[in-house]
């Protein structure tokens, strides 16, 4: 029944740091690519087809790149985000490779930044602000600011924001993760939050929201991952749920296929979470060196993937426009990119 | 006087009926006439012609003459011209409405006289329609009526009181194949069961009404019933009964305990032990005894000695139901705890332990437990000194034990007398499996409130229960079907994970942040010092490894590595703790033989050292000779290729395997095979590693058995290690096979076992006659003979001892007989062979001969089959050859293996009695039940 377990389908070497962030852009006309963020400053640019760095952008001074991101509309654009506490936009259109504009952001954590484009020339910038808890967003390439949410209560320093769009129409909503574990829902146009959960007693460290079911899930330096909705009925007031359960669900109750709202995990520590575009898979980067992939539906582990001798800090999965050629990449700070090629099969469904 | 004139009447008028009816006259006016006459003094209705007198005179003094009258008539002509109605209504009637004790007995003296034709059958059947009718419980409750009773004496009373226990025997005793239903025990004593509650009732009663009752009769009739057996079948008609009767009814206890007190001392035994099995619980056993132990000794006896400490074949139920008993009550409390303190000695008496059986020790345990666990906590408090002293006796005596139930059942009781007794906060702790007995022995601490209500309910409301019982079920299934819907709903989303099929995730461990040490001193280093568990944990799995694959590392340190791991302690309770350690110093035994065994032999006899160490060193050694005395190939598998294509140059003429093979093959042509068993090619003498060192492992372990240490004493009291050290020295032994040593050794463990051969500890003399064995199979038989044969010459004398006296406790093998094969009437061993013969006969099939092997293996090709009786087996004295005669004459000879049949060609007709084969089985003498054929065949031919 079990198929043993899978290998990586290649692995890109040469990073020369440990690898913060990835990002795939695979359905543009050319070559598809893979943008990584070194500990060392540098942003590479990986070519997938020949496998080999097609392009070597450093333009954080030297300080760690803890995100990267491509926008979609403007092809030749990337953004990156730099412990030096800027924002960058690189135009690398036609071999350039120039600083179009930056952001200060004032940020010293590690928490990165979500971009939203509202049009094909407007997009939303937000980011962890100068005071811990403080976060802004600022619409570019106007930088006009939006707005600044800070919460009432004492919640802890910024760790992982993400901006939304609902399909209702109405104005974009922003969830942000705190240092005491709490899930925040916030409307940026209404400058309020909608609604707050407890998901972690630990810090969160990293989360992910599937936009179509409204479910998100986020991961801390424990051995739990938390599941949480937004409630589809009470999509104006925001209305965040928190199904966590105290005591988490086993794994043997998870191969059962019961509906689960927590996974355990083997080893404490997550630094990503991923979800694939089809909504079907979710990946998680351990610190325990190990990748692994479950089922978003219902949670249920699929697989583990070891390649990794050091922690795993970023994992992406590819818009490859062909399913069959579906890619997921994990980051580690050992300096290597694995690539893996799995769930690709039933591709024809998805 | 004034009765005389009545009472002479009677007798004249009655006098005259039976002359009639003896008179045997064909006139039937007549007879019918006397019968009815007869029957008047029987009516008691109103219209009847004889007075009250007249009528009791009739009862007391002359129905019994004219039943026996009619009996003996039962052959005249008068009774056979009676019509059937008149014969139903007089002859039968005058059985049926009289005194039923009279009648009885009549009726089974002519039963028991009378031979077998249509007289006897009509006789049962009246005896049926008496059982029918209900007459037993007039019977028992004419006698319960006491002064108003038929006559009385002794003699009278015993006879009817065997007749009533033994009618199933009587009738069958005579009836044989013909005995009626009602007849056989199944149905009788339960209708004497019912009949004796009917008396029961109807004393109720009467003493309801004022009337005195005398219950020594029911009492007599039940003591006799349970004396000869039958309290199974009576006591589970009465006991449910009596229970619910008791439950409320005042009257209805006070007739069980008297009816109790009345049963006969001789009789006392029976009726409680088969009352204490059938009743449900102990308050159902306290309102039917009520406080008969206290009263009666000999009941006293029963319950609180013979049944608790004699005894040891009944459930736990009836433990439950005898201490609950005695607990129930005030009174009967002292007997409680003078129970516990005698349960209690037994249980820790050590002499106990050692020779009871262990069902006997497993009751007694549970006995303890119940009875604790029904202790109040004064009385706990007053009896503490005695169960301390009773714990830690026992406990000592039980864990001295080399039986792992024994030990593991002093281990339960221990943990839970101490954890009653909560001396001062502690209790003892420990680790033992969980097994079936180990998890009754625990609950039987909780007390159970298993109460009557079911039985209660069954017997008084019926429709109630089963107006009840559905409903529950009704509101659960309702339960169940609400949320499933719901359910189905949230499952039925279509696109689900499931089509994702896993990967295998078992590589998916937990890391340890520690990484394992790399080098074996680190390794050591570690073991010595770190208080990490973690790092101690990884030092320990990855130590075998560095210890195998540092070899020269290995041998600067491996004395000081053995010892570190023969001192470690499981601190951290690692998983498998106990065998890593093991299979590390296991691999610096090998890795370091000669040093790494000599500190370990030495350690083994000196100071302060745990059993469990000892043991392990003896375990360690043992593995690693084991190991060492793996043939050395693989390793050298290159360099022994080489060599050998160097050394065996071919010389086509000169080959020595070719020749052999070439002989073999000769010989093989030449041999006609009886059998051919798997061909397994004998193992080939290969050279490896422990025949050279094998003195060190053996020699030193002998050294200082017999000097007891503080701690330790080999031929005192530590039987376990003893009985492991000569199995050890004797698997040293068996692997030093064609080892040049061998011979020595061998000398030195015969010795050595020598002193303990008749040790007491059967764990000892397994030991032992493993390595006389061991002994006999490694040393070759040429210095066996040579170097051994004064030893041998004792050993044999006492292996003949043990083969006789000890075998028991050897060999246990159970035969398997086929399906059709019926009771074995024969068997007999292959004087030389282990073959064992064994003939059967079964109603079914005849006779039949089947063989089996020595562990009680099945040959399914030497099965015989007859459809008549085999009579004598015979082995031939040396070839597997089996002659067997049977009862019509017929003689056969099976050989087996093969199952090939020879029908002799001797011509005898009658039964085969004698069989025997010569000395040296070249001939058989045959001789049949008639005497005069005699034959004697050569049987070379047939062989």
């Amino acid at each position: 029944m079990s198929r043993p377990a899978p290998s990586p389908f290649y692995t890109l070497r040469g990073a020369g740091g440990p690898l913060n962030t990835l990002h795939f852009s695979c359905h543009g006309g050319d070559s598809p690519l893979l943008f990584s963020g070194s500990g060392k400053g540098a942003i590479h640019i990986w070519n997938l087809n020949t496998r080999r760095t097609e392009k070597i952008v450093e333009g954080h001074a030297g300080s760690s790149v803890i995100w990267v991101s491509r926008l979609q509309a403007t092809d030749t654009l990337i953004s990156s985000q730099g412990r030096d506490m800027q924002v960058c936009l690189w135009d690398l259109s036609e071999g350039r490779s120039e600083v179009v504009d930056s952001v200060w952001t004032g940020s010293v954590g590690f928490c990165q930044c979500s971009i939203l484009e509202t049009t094909p020339r407007n997009y939303l910038l937000a980011f962890a602000g100068q005071q811990s808890e403080e976060i802004k967003i600022i619409e570019l390439p106007s930088k006009t600011p939006v707005c600044t949410l800070i919460p009432d209560a004492k919640l802890g320093m910024v760790m992982c924001i993400k901006l939304w769009q609902p399909n209702s129409g109405a104005g974009p909503l922003l969830l942000a993760g705190y240092e005491d574990g709490s899930v925040l829902l916030w409307d940026v146009t209404q400058r309020s939050k909608l609604s707050q959960a407890k998901a972690h007693p630990e810090p969160v460290m990293c989360m992910t929201f599937d936009t179509k079911r409204l479910r998100g899930i986020s991961g801390s330096s424990e051995k739990k991952l938390s599941s949480w909705m937004v409630d589809r009925q009470n999509n104006l007031q925001g209305q965040l749920t928190c199904l966590t359960h105290p005591s988490p669900v086993s794994r043997s109750q998870a191969l059962t296929g019961k509906i689960q709202e927590c996974v355990t995990l083997v080893n404490p520590g997550v630094s990503q979470l991923c979800i694939r575009g089809d909504g079907k898979l979710l990946a998680s980067a351990g610190w325990d060196h190990r990748v692994r992939v479950f089922g978003w539906k219902k949670l249920r582990p699929l697989a583990v993937l070891q390649y990794h001798t050091d922690m795993v800090q970023s994992v992406a999965f590819s818009d490859h426009q062909d399913p069959k050629e579906r890619l997921l990449a994990a980051g580690s700070k050992d300096q290597r990119i694995s690539l893996w090629s799995i769930y690709n099969e039933g591709a024809d469904t998805g | 006087m004034d009765l005389l004139p009545p009472n002479s009447e009677l007798r004249l008028s009655v006098a005259q009926c039976l002359r009639t009816l003896a008179a045997a006259s064909t006139d039937n006016t007549d007879v019918t006439a006397a019968l009815r006459t007869l029957h008047s003094y029987l009516d008691e209705g109103a219209d009847s012609r004889s007075s009250s007198v007249q009528r009791a005179e009739f009862r007391r003094a002359h129905f019994t003459r004219t039943l026996q009258l009619l009996v003996s008539n039962i052959q005249a002509d008068w009774f056979h011209s009676l019509t059937a109605a008149q014969r139903t209504e007089l002859w039968d009637g005058l059985f049926l409405r009289g005194p039923p004790e009279q009648t009885l007995l009549v009726l089974m003296q002519g039963i028991g006289e009378l031979r077998a034709g249509t007289s006897l059958n009509h006789l049962v059947s009246i005896t049926e329609r008496f059982l029918h009718r209900g007459r037993l419980a007039d019977l028992l409750w004419s006698y319960c009526l006491g002064g108003a009773g038929p006559s009385d004496s002794p003699q009278l009373r015993e006879t009817l009181l065997g007749r009533i226990v033994a009618l199933p025997d009587l009738t069958a005793n005579k009836l044989h194949p013909n005995n009626k239903p009602p007849f056989l025990p199944q149905q009788y004593y339960p209708l004497l069961a019912t009949e004796m509650l009917t008396a029961l009732e109807r004393t109720c009663q009467a003493l309801k009404d004022g009337t005195d009752c005398s219950l020594t009769f029911v009492a007599q009739t039940l003591g006799k019933v349970c004396i000869q057996g039958h309290s199974g079948l009576v006591l589970a008609v009465m006991a449910p009964r009596l229970s619910v009767c008791t439950r409320s009814d005042m009257v209805w206890q006070r007739v069980c305990w008297k009816l109790l007190e009345n049963v006969p001392q001789l009789c006392v035994e029976s009726v409680l032990t088969g009352l204490v099995q059938a009743v449900a619980g102990p308050e159902a056993f306290g309102r039917i005894v009520g406080n008969l132990v206290l009263t009666n000794k000999k009941a006293q006896f029963v319950i609180t000695h013979k049944l608790l400490l004699l005894q040891y074949k009944y459930e736990t139920q009836v433990l439950r139901i005898i201490l609950g008993y005695l607990a129930a009550d005030r009174e009967r409390r002292p007997l409680l705890i003078q129970v516990l303190r005698s349960l209690s000695q037994a249980w820790a008496n050590p002499s106990a332990v050692k020779h009871t059986p262990l069902e006997q020790q497993l009751y007694v345990s549970k006995a303890l437990l119940l009875s604790v666990s029904l202790l109040k906590d004064s009385e706990l408090q007053e009896l503490r000194s005695d169960l301390l002293q009773c714990m830690l006796g026992g406990m000592q005596s039980h864990l001295d034990s080399s039986v792992v139930r024994i030990r593991r059942m002093g281990m339960v009781v221990g943990e839970c007398l101490s954890s009653r007794m909560n001396i001062s906060g502690t209790q003892l702790k420990f680790q033992y499996d969980q097994d079936e007995e180990t998890r009754e022995l625990l609950s039987l601490m909780t007390p159970t409130t298993a109460d009557e209500a079911e039985p209660l309910n069954r017997v008084d409301s019926p429709q109630e229960t089963s107006e009840t019982t559905p409903s529950p079920q009704k509101e659960s299934s309702q339960n169940k079907s609400e949320p499933q819907p719901s359910k189905t709903d949230q499952d039925s989303d279509l696109d689900s994970d499931d089509e994702l099929t896993p990967y295998d995730m078992s590589g998916d461990q937990e890391i340890s942040k520690a990484s394992p040490p790399r080098y074996l001193r680190d390794c050591l280093e570690i073991l010595i010092s770190s208080e990490d568990p973690e790092r101690v944990e990884l030092s320990l799995r990855v130590s075998e490894g560095l210890v195998r694959k540092n070899v020269f590392t290995t041998r600067e340190i491996s004395v000081q590595m053995t010892k570190v791991l023969l001192h470690m302690e499981d601190k951290y309770s690692i998983n498998s703790f106990l065998s890593l350690r093991q299979a590390t110093m296991v691999a610096l035994t090998v890795t370091d033989c000669i040093p790494v065994t000599q500190y370990l032999t030495t350690e083994f006899y000196s100071l302060n050292y745990s059993l469990r160490q000892r043991l392990d060193i003896l375990e360690v050694l043992a593995l690693a000779a084991q190991e060492l005395s793996k043939p050395i190939t693989e390793k050298k598998d290159p360099c022994m290729s080489i060599a050998a294509s160097t050394d065996l140059t071919p010389y086509p003429g000169d080959n020595p395997v070719h020749w052999r093979q070439e002989v073999e093959k000769r010989i093989q042509s030449k041999t006609r095979r009886l059998r051919k068993g798997a061909t397994q090619p004998p193992a080939k003498a290969t050279p490896n590693r422990y025949a050279p060192v094998a003195g060190h492992f053996f020699f030193p372990l002998l050294r200082n058995y017999d000097r007891p240490q503080v701690t330790f004493d080999l031929l005192g009291s530590d039987h376990l290690v003893l009985g492991r050290l000569i199995h050890t020295l004797g698997l040293f032994m068996h692997l030093a096979v064609n080892a040049p040593i061998a011979a020595q050794m061998g000398r030195a463990l015969l010795d050595f076992v020598w002193a303990v051969r008749y040790h007491v500890d059967q764990v000892v003399r397994r030991g032992v006659l493993f390595a006389v064995c061991s002994v006999f199979l490694s040393v070759n038989s040429q210095n066996l003979l040579v170097d051994l044969s004064d030893q041998l010459f004792e050993t044999r004398i006492w292996l003949a001892g043990i083969a006789t006296g000890d075998m028991a406790v050897y060999f246990d093998h159970r035969i398997e007989a086929p399906e059709s094969s019926g009771v074995p009437s024969q068997l007999t061993w292959h004087p030389a062979l282990p073959v064992l013969a064994v003939a059967s006969n079964s109603s079914t099939t005849g006779g039949n001969v089947d063989l089996y092997l020595q562990q009680g293996e099945y040959v399914e090709s030497c099965h015989l089959e007859r459809p008549h009786p085999p009579t004598v087996l015979r082995w031939h004295p040396l070839k597997p050859v089996l002659a067997l005669g049977w009862e019509n004459g017929e003689v056969v000879l099976l050989i087996h293996p093969v199952g090939h049949q020879t029908v002799l060609p001797i011509a005898h007709t009658a039964c085969i009695t004698l069989l025997e084969w010569s000395g040296s089985g070249s001939r058989l003498v045959t001789g049949d039940q008639t005497g005069d054929t005699w034959g004697v065949s050569k049987q070379d031919a047939m062989l």
